[in-house]
Parts: structure tokens; sequence; C-alpha cells
């Protein structure tokens, strides 16, 4: 039957195509495509989302961080949200005052490397709040990569009263 | 002598007129499409075809063998219905003729297969991707390869946009496309720097036949982003002058997804009616042609102008998730708001052509006027203060501004020697880029370069081809300095004081390339073998040489190389196709290598001042292997059912430097294409009926590099159908496409919204209707 002959034609066609989507498989095993993490609930990371930070005192931030191969390094970041531009990366959302015009708001940038050879790592910094900054909404957003340049981000809302 | 003659579907084309000059007019034939004249002294003739519905075809044959056969493929007469265009060779001859892979396409593909762009209309073939931009935008990819690696020309002139950003498109109005060609290989030696993976070649739109009057109407539209589109289509001709003008409009809302919501990140985004919020654009495109036409001359002026304007996505805005006045989006799908993109493409073209004794030279001169704005809401990040300024001269809410102004000119002689057809010719281009807004990524710069070439074509017998080219390549780069516009601390001997920090440090680089390309054609009867291997390159991106500053898209610093070399790379490809019976399969495999392929590493350091704390990416170079290649399995079931298999395969591995062992970003992963096509016979008054399912299945991709993320598999299926009928004399052509039928929300790995995780378009129906008009003002002779 002509019919048969051209099922199977189509059949060898479609087989050719399995074949073909088949030798697609390549090895990855050679590079690391892991990013690495941050803890931001664990009990020494400070701040968490929502904490409070006083101005005219001494806080001393931690962050958590881990990689599968290798760290690399961490950097901590504060700005305002008076705006409310936002980049929380946590669910719940700890109240937003009135948005407001910044006159002389906090800005902190931190990075800081990680011993070479690192998994795991809690980055430390004692950090001062100047007691002439606007109280308000802040930002605190955590960088850290690996040493294959994967990174990872977390951005917390916290408040500085 | 055996004519085989076929359509763009390679159907049999019954009852054409074919006249062998001085010998005579073969006998009309049966509905297998061949013609045969018998017994023709060797020598050179003018073969002419000529259908009614189809473009008229002369070209010149070389007779050295009795039993010489020839397949010519008939073009339909696209908008010049029933007048004769003529067309030095077809486009099989084409592809015979051509060392490197080549896919040509015509406007009829186009419109069967209308995407939101012109590369996402031709992103069916095998080895052609897009870098899309929301549903109306989008850049080219060959074979994983793209920005500055694929030379875009459109009507003779390299394309000069803002090729270098992923979320720059290519501003091209795809009804005005009649003919493109995807060269895929190094064809560095025929477009010089940056045709690193291939070219994708506009050409212009065919002359509108003597003594005509006339024009079509094209209406588009879309369910999933509500588009309403039009261009409309004129053209005249007296016998030596001719005039022709196009309009084109779209206008789209915010497209939609198989969700309800999505997390940007970890940051949840709630969609209001499955709408990805401010993706919605429009598009107003102006084009004018004019020009004189005699058998020895032929001068063209053509005049576009392309203007867009597109939303970004507003819950992210690049890589930053953002919180939205989410009532202020919902209340309309239509309405464009900040971030959003408005660019203006300009472009003045002259192409002309002289033709003495065995002389043909051609010249194209062209001048491009490329605009883009983003624009965005303030938001100050890093040292930059937190009120803007009123003293600051630059618009609040301008975030970037590139101004790009371009002249170029190519002279060509091509001369036929013998059995050699020779080309050689010079070409220089003078580029103007300034830069505006409040946020800064790329310095201004001038660029100059000028190149020769010399192409020799040497048809060895009727079976083999052989091909030889050189060039050489000249560039000059000055990158002017730049100075941010706020302060930071800068800290000298432990005092940190407030400084304006040099972003870009005046720069002046010389570049010279020399590339070339050997190739062979081989073809017989059943089978068509091609070879080529070349050398090409590109010529460092000002971006490359001297970016160093925050992309606040990417949350990176990115640094640039003044000491980066020219980007080189070595490419093999090859070709077999086969043709016999119902069958037709086509293979081509390429294998390439890259000696210093410039990447922009993510580091594993982050930098407190130049990158306000952001991770440092820096322009490295590094060797890279990439291998993979196409196929294309075709075959006709019955009379009225074909099916066809299209895959594409790709592998890149960084081979040298801080990425060794990883891939190279925007890597498509390997996909299989599965069509059936049904074409009935009998629908009269209905003609060239059709109905075509495309099954498309593409794997994960897994071999990514930083910052990218692993794409799952998917297999999305989409349907075309389409008609002709005959609405006042004239033949109205219908097409509906029914793409992502079953609604699959997946993503794709090389889509600018990728990173953030935003899924392709949902189901979607596309409705165009192309209604061609003409006034014949004078009998035809054949």
């Amino acid at each position: 039957m002509i019919y048969k002959k051209k099922l199977k034609m189509l059949l060898i066609t479609a087989s050719v195509g399995v074949f073909f989507a088949g030798c697609s498989k390549r090895d990855t095993a050679l590079a690391d495509t892991g990013y690495p993490d941050i803890d931001v609930t664990s009990e020494q990371a400070f701040p968490k989302q929502c904490s409070q930070f006083s101005r005219g005192a001494k806080a001393v931030v931690k962050a958590v961080v881990s990689d599968n191969v290798e760290l690399g390094s961490v950097s901590f970041d504060i700005h305002h949200n008076f705006d409310h531009h936002t980049h929380s990366t946590e669910v719940n959302d700890c109240g937003l005052d009135p948005k407001k015009t910044p006159v002389n708001p906090m800005l902190l940038i931190k990075s800081m490397p990680i011993p070479p050879g690192s998994k795991t790592y809690v980055a430390v910094q004692e950090i001062e709040i100047p007691s002439a900054i606007d109280p308000g909404d802040y930002h605190f957003l955590i960088r850290v990569t690996d040493k294959e340049g994967w990174q990872t981000l977390k951005g917390l809302s916290i408040k500085i009263r | 002598m055996i004519v085989t003659v076929i359509d763009d579907d390679r159907c049999p084309v019954a009852n054409a007129l074919i006249r062998l000059e001085g010998v005579g007019v073969a006998p009309f034939q049966g509905p297998s499409g061949v013609y045969t004249f018998e017994k023709i002294p060797r020598g050179t003739y003018q073969l002419k075809i000529l259908k009614s519905g189809f473009k008229g075809v002369k070209k010149s044959i070389v007779i050295d063998d009795e039993s010489l056969s020839l397949s010519i493929t008939l073009r339909p007469s696209a908008h010049v219905l029933e007048e004769v265009v003529v067309r030095n060779a077809t486009i099989n001859d084409q592809k015979r003729q051509e060392q490197l892979n080549l896919e040509i396409v015509t406007d009829e593909f186009i419109q069967k297969h209308l995407g939101g762009s012109l590369m996402q209309s031709l992103e069916r073939l095998p080895g052609v991707k897009t870098i899309g931009i929301g549903s109306g935008q989008s850049k080219p990819l060959i074979r994983g390869l793209g920005f500055n690696r694929v030379v875009v020309i459109d009507k003779g002139v390299k394309h000069e946009g803002q090729q270098w950003g992923a979320d720059h498109g290519l501003e091209i109005d795809q009804f005005d496309v009649e003919e493109a060609e995807i060269l895929k290989g190094a064809a560095s030696f025929a477009y010089g720097s940056d045709a690193i993976a291939g070219a994708v070649n506009l050409r212009p739109p065919g002359l509108p036949g003597p003594e005509s009057f006339g024009g079509d109407v094209n209406l588009i539209g879309k369910t999933n982003n509500g588009l309403y589109g039009t261009s409309v289509h004129l053209y005249g001709r007296t016998h030596k002058w001719f005039a022709t003008g196009r309009v084109s409009f779209q206008d789209y809302g915010d497209y939609r997804v198989p969700a309800d919501s999505l997390f940007v990140y970890d940051f949840p985004v709630q969609l209001y009616q499955r709408h990805l919020r401010n993706t919605a654009g429009r598009e107003l495109s102006l084009h004018a042609s004019s020009g004189y036409i005699t058998d020895r001359l032929r001068a063209v002026f053509y005049v576009d102008d392309v203007f867009t304007q597109s939303g970004f996505f507003a819950n992210a805005h690049g890589l930053e998730p953002r919180r939205v006045d989410a009532a202020l989006h919902d209340r309309s799908s239509r309405d464009i708001l900040m971030p959003y993109q408005q660019v203006n493409h300009f472009k003045i073209v002259n192409r002309a052509r002289a033709v003495f004794g065995n002389h043909a030279v051609e010249t194209e001169a062209g001048y491009q006027h490329n605009r883009r704005k983003e624009y965005n809401h303030y938001v100050n990040h890093g040292y930059m203060p937190p009120v803007y300024p009123d003293t600051l001269a630059i618009p609040m809410n301008l975030e970037r501004l590139f101004d790009k102004t371009v002249y170029s000119l190519r002279i060509k002689d091509l001369v036929r020697i013998g059995n050699h057809d020779l080309q050689f010719g010079i070409n220089g281009d003078l580029q103007n880029n300034i830069i505006g807004g409040w946020s800064f990524v790329v310095p201004s710069f001038n660029q100059r370069s000028i190149g020769a070439f010399i192409y020799d074509k040497v048809y060895v017998n009727h079976r083999a081809i052989l091909h030889g080219a050189l060039r050489y390549d000249h560039s000059f780069v000055h990158i002017k300095s730049y100075k941010d516009w706020f302060p930071s601390p800068v800290e000298t001997g432990g005092i940190a004081a407030p400084d304006f920090v040099l972003r870009a440090a005046r720069t002046n680089r010389y570049f010279n390339s020399v590339t070339g390309a050997v190739g062979i054609n081989y073809n017989l009867k059943q089978v068509e073998l091609k070879a080529n291997i070349g050398k090409s390159f590109r010529v460092p991106l000002a971006k490359e040489l001297a970016a160093n500053g925050v992309n606040y898209h990417y949350f990176s610093y990115e640094k640039g190389n003044a000491n980066l070399d020219p980007e080189q790379s070595y490419q093999v490809d090859a070709g077999v196709v086969w043709t016999h019976d119902k069958w037709h399969a086509e293979v081509s495999p390429f294998f390439n290598y890259f000696p210093n392929y410039i990447y922009l590493n993510p580091t594993a350091n982050h930098d407190y001042l130049y990158g306000a704390g952001n991770q440092v990416f820096e322009y490295a170079q590094s060797r890279v292997l990439r291998y993979g290649g196409e196929l294309r399995l075709k075959y006709r079931i019955t009379e009225t059912l074909g099916s066809e298999l299209l895959g594409e395969y790709l592998y890149a591995e960084q081979l040298s430097g801080s990425k060794k062992g990883f891939g190279l970003p925007f890597s498509p992963p390997p996909s299989l294409l599965l069509n059936l096509l049904y074409e009935p016979v009998h629908t009269a008054p209905f003609k060239r009926t059709y109905i075509s399912v495309d099954l498309r299945l593409t794997a994960a991709q897994n071999n990514i590099v930083p910052p990218e993320r692993k794409t799952d598999r998917y297999t999305v299926m989409h349907i075309q159908a389409g008609t002709r009928f005959r609405m006042q004399n004239q033949e109205a052509w219908l097409s509906l496409q029914l793409q992502n039928v079953w609604n699959t929300r997946y993503m794709i790995h090389t889509s600018f919204y990728r990173l953030i995780g935003l899924p392709e378009q949902g189901r979607n129906l596309v409705v165009s209707l192309k209604l061609p008009f003409n006034f014949p003002n004078k009998k035809k002779t054949i």
C-alpha cells in the first residue's frame, strides 16, 4: 500500500528527529553553575526584614553566606526608600511611612573580600548610624558573589528611627 | 537541454512561456514543470521565462553540454502583478553559487509567519534566533551570536543602530522587506567588521515593471497584545522613471502571558488580567524611493524613517525589581508609561549601477541617524544625590540618550573575464556617537574606517565553482572622556573627599585587520556540495574599550579594557543538499574558533567607589570553540501533503580565561521543528490555500554562564493557514496564524526578559490581509 509506505517514511523522518534531539545532551560537569546563598532568616543574621536601627547608635550587621564551591566577596548597601521605589526581595512588607523628600538620607556602601577557599562565611561589619540623618524607610541590600562570578542579592526593608 | 520550472514551494509550474533567444519557444508542457529544448549548439544564450502570477526571469546561460539541466524557481509577483520584473538569478541558483550557507525568504514567508518584528518572523529558519524584547522588538542571533557579531544590510548599506545593548531592537519595518537573505558563516570578506556569525541582507524591494501603477494595502490584527496595524504601499513607473511610497503603522497593548503572578528574583509580582504591565508600544514607518532605470544605468534613492516607542515591563527595569503604582498602570493596557524607550532611525541611501563593456560598477552611499532615548523616573543609586538637582541641564526623566550619525560609501566593480567573475572595491564610513541622560554606560566616541577587498569567483566547469576573497580594513576609534555629574567620596591618603569621578578617559585606538575566505561549490544533479573556510573580525565597541560605570539594570559595574585586540574568528562551513523525487535534505555543519573572543566577565569582586558597591564585570578576551549545525528534511507525502523537519544544534565552550569550561551567553539550546503542510488543489475560487502545523521542541539550556539562568525545555505548537482569492480582479491574500496553540507557559533562553523570568506570549491569533491593486495603463508585450 502506498499509504503504508508513506507512513513509514513519515516515521523515519520523525525518528531522525528524535535521534537529533537525543544527541543534544552536553557535559556540564566542568562548570559550576550554582548561585551562592544568603540566609537572611538565620539566627545570627542582622538585620532581618523589618529590623529597626537607631540614629546615633552603633550596630553590627551580619550576613550569613554560603556557596557550593567557593565564595567571592560581599557588599552591603544602605540607601533610603522615601520614594517607595523598593527592591525588597522578601514577601512580607513592613508598612511604609508616607513618601517624603530626602534632606540628609543615610548612604552606606561597603564591600569586603571573603577569605579564599571559604564555602560558608559570616560577614560582620560594625556601622555607625549618624544622628543627623533623616529617619524613615531604608533598604539594606546584601550582594554576595562566588568565585565563578555568580551573584545573589537580598534586599531587606529596614527602618531607622 | 532540460529546464525544470518550480515555484517557491518547489511545486512544478506548468504552462510557462520559455524562450531561448535564437532558438525559440519550448512547447507548453503538462503538470510536471519540465521543458526540453533539443539539439542546441554550444554557446551562450539568453533564457526568458514568463508565467502570469510570477515574476519573469531573464538569465544568461552557457550551454556546453547537451544534457544540461537547469532548475528555475519562479517567484510570485508580489506587488507587481502580472508585470515583468527582471532578476539576475533565482533563489536556487543563488544558493548553488554561494559558498556560505544561505537562506532566502520572501515577503510571502514573512506574511505567513508574521511575528512581532522582522527577526521574530524569521525565527523559524534553522540557525536563526532572536533576542526578543517584549512583543514588538528583537535583534538577530545567528547560531548563538548576535549584537555586533551579525551585520544587517538594508538596501545595500550596513544598518547602524545601537546594537550593543540587549534591550535595543532592530529598527526595520518588516512590511518593507520583500526579500531577506540570511548568510551563515564567516562573512567579513564581504561585509567587513562585525560579520563574524553572518549577515542578514535585506534586499531593496524589486523595481516596478515599466508603465505600471499600483500598490497594496496590508491589514494586520493580533489578539494577544491587541495589535492593529496597516501598511499601505504605492508604486508607479513610466518607462525609465519610477517612484514608490509606503506607510506602516502598528499599535499594540501590553502582551499577555499564561500566568497570574510571577517572581522577579524572589519578589512576587501580581499581574492584572495576565498582562505584562507597560509592554505596549507603537511603530510608525515611512518609506519612499525614486529612481531612473535603463539597461545600462540605474540610480535609486531610498528614504526611510522608522519610529518606535515601547514600554519596558514596569515591575522590573532591566534586572531591578520595582514597586509600581499598579492602579496607574492597570488603568489601560495600551498606554506607555515609564520606563519606556523611544527610537527614531532615519536613513537615506543612494544606489547606482552602471554597465559598460564587461564591467558593472555599483555604488552605495548612505546617511543614517539613530536617536535612542530611554525614559525612567530618577532613582538615586550609589553616590547620586538623593534629590535630582534642578540645576542639571539633563531632563529629569531622561535616563539615557544615544545619538549616532553614520555616513558610508561603497564602490564596487564587477568584471567578467573568461570564466572569472571578479569583484573589487573600497568602502569607508564615518561615525559620530553622542550620549546624554543622567545614567552613564558608554562614552561618546567617533569612529572612522576604510576597507578594500577583492573577490574572485571561478566557474571551473558547469559543476564546480571556486571562490577566493581577501580584504583589508583599517579603523580608528576616538573615545571622549566622561566625568560623573555628581561627586563621590574619593579616598586619597586615607581621607575621603568628594570628587567627580572620571568614568572614561580620552583614548585613541587604531585597528588593522586582514581577512579572507576560500570556498567551493560542487553541484551535481541531485547533490549540491559546498565548503568554505574564512577569517572574520570585529573592531571592539566603545563600550568594550571604555565602559566604566554602574549598569543599574544589572547590578553590575562594567569595566572596559582599552587594550582589547580586534576580535578574530576562524570558521569552517560546509553544506550538503540532496534532492531526490519527493525528498529534499540539507545539512549545514560549522566549526568555529576564536583566539580572542571579547566577553563581559562577571568577577567575584565588588567595587565600592566606581562601582557603588556593585559586582565588577570586566571585559576580557578568551579562546572560544564553537560548533554545530542545522538540518532540514522535507518529504512530499502526497500531492497535497508535505512534511518538514528543521533542527539546530550549537555547542560553545570557553577554552581559556576565568570562565574556562563555561559556554557563551545567549546560546540557544538545541531545537527541532516538525511541520505538516496541507495544500488542497481544487479549492476554487480560492487559490494557493494551505494549512500548516509547526511543532517546536526545544531542549533545556543548562550550559550557562554568569549571570544567566538555566532554562527548561518546552514544546509549543503554531498553526498557519492562508488562501488567495480574487477581489475586484485582484488577488487578495489572507493569512491566519494561531501562535502558541496550547497557551503554554515557557521561557526562551535568549529573550531579554529571561533573566527576570518572564514567560513568553500566550496564545495569539494573527490575522493579516493583503490587498493588491494596480491600474494597467498599457498593454504589455512579451
